[in-house]
């Protein structure tokens, strides 16, 4: 899981059906540079996942890319690539 | 699968169900030369790896779902804990 910063929400009008009802969250990645120095800039290409946690703009998640993404919704296939699993509340930076 | 050195531990009250319980670490990847990535990741341990410690990271969820069920969105895991690890400089003129 790479950790991103929730920068905003997509609604989508058409859509295929496996997505309806699901939330899209706009996600930047973190560097480590700027997860060190703790500003809450992100810095990483963004990107959007599906978030069921209710993560709020501003807040960090980590987020599961590629196949495993889709697994919430085993047994249905759903074409989803990126997944926020879990909210971060702290993260110690050890030196 | 690659190498990365443990950097921290990540807290994290709300997740995914299938998610509780574990161990989170946030890991940096190492290149071959010995300097690590742009971003973190952050990996599911349960080998106990401690901070500073080089570990091997499976990108392959099926150890995660096997443990936690098809449902976990978990996928970068602990496998290993390094004791020892070498890599030759590059040839000048190698697959740069």
């Amino acid at each position: 899981m790479r950790l991103g910063i929730v920068r905003g929400h997509v609604t989508l009008n058409q859509a295929v059906a496996a997505f309806r009802g699901k939330t899209l969250v706009v996600l930047e990645p973190v560097t480590m540079e700027n997860l060190r120095a703790g500003k809450g800039l992100g810095g990483g290409k963004s990107l959007v996942a599906v978030d069921a946690l209710g993560a709020a703009e501003g807040q960090m998640v980590a987020f599961t890319e590629g196949r495993e993404a889709s697994n919430p919704f085993w047994p249905d296939a759903v074409p989803v690539d990126a997944y926020c699993s879990l909210i971060v509340d702290t993260i110690d930076i050890h030196p | 699968m690659y190498l990365a050195r443990i950097g921290g531990t990540v807290v994290a009250a709300t997740k995914h169900p299938t998610l509780s319980g574990c161990r989170f670490l946030l890991a940096e990847r190492l290149e071959a030369d010995g300097s690590a990535g742009l971003e973190p990741v952050v990996v599911v341990d349960w080998l106990g790896a401690a901070s500073g410690e080089t570990v091997l990271v499976s990108t392959d969820g099926d150890i995660a779902r096997a443990k936690l069920g098809n449902t976990t969105p978990a996928r970068m895991v602990v496998v290993g804990i390094v004791d020892s690890a070498a890599a030759t400089k590059p040839r000048s003129g190698g697959n740069a």
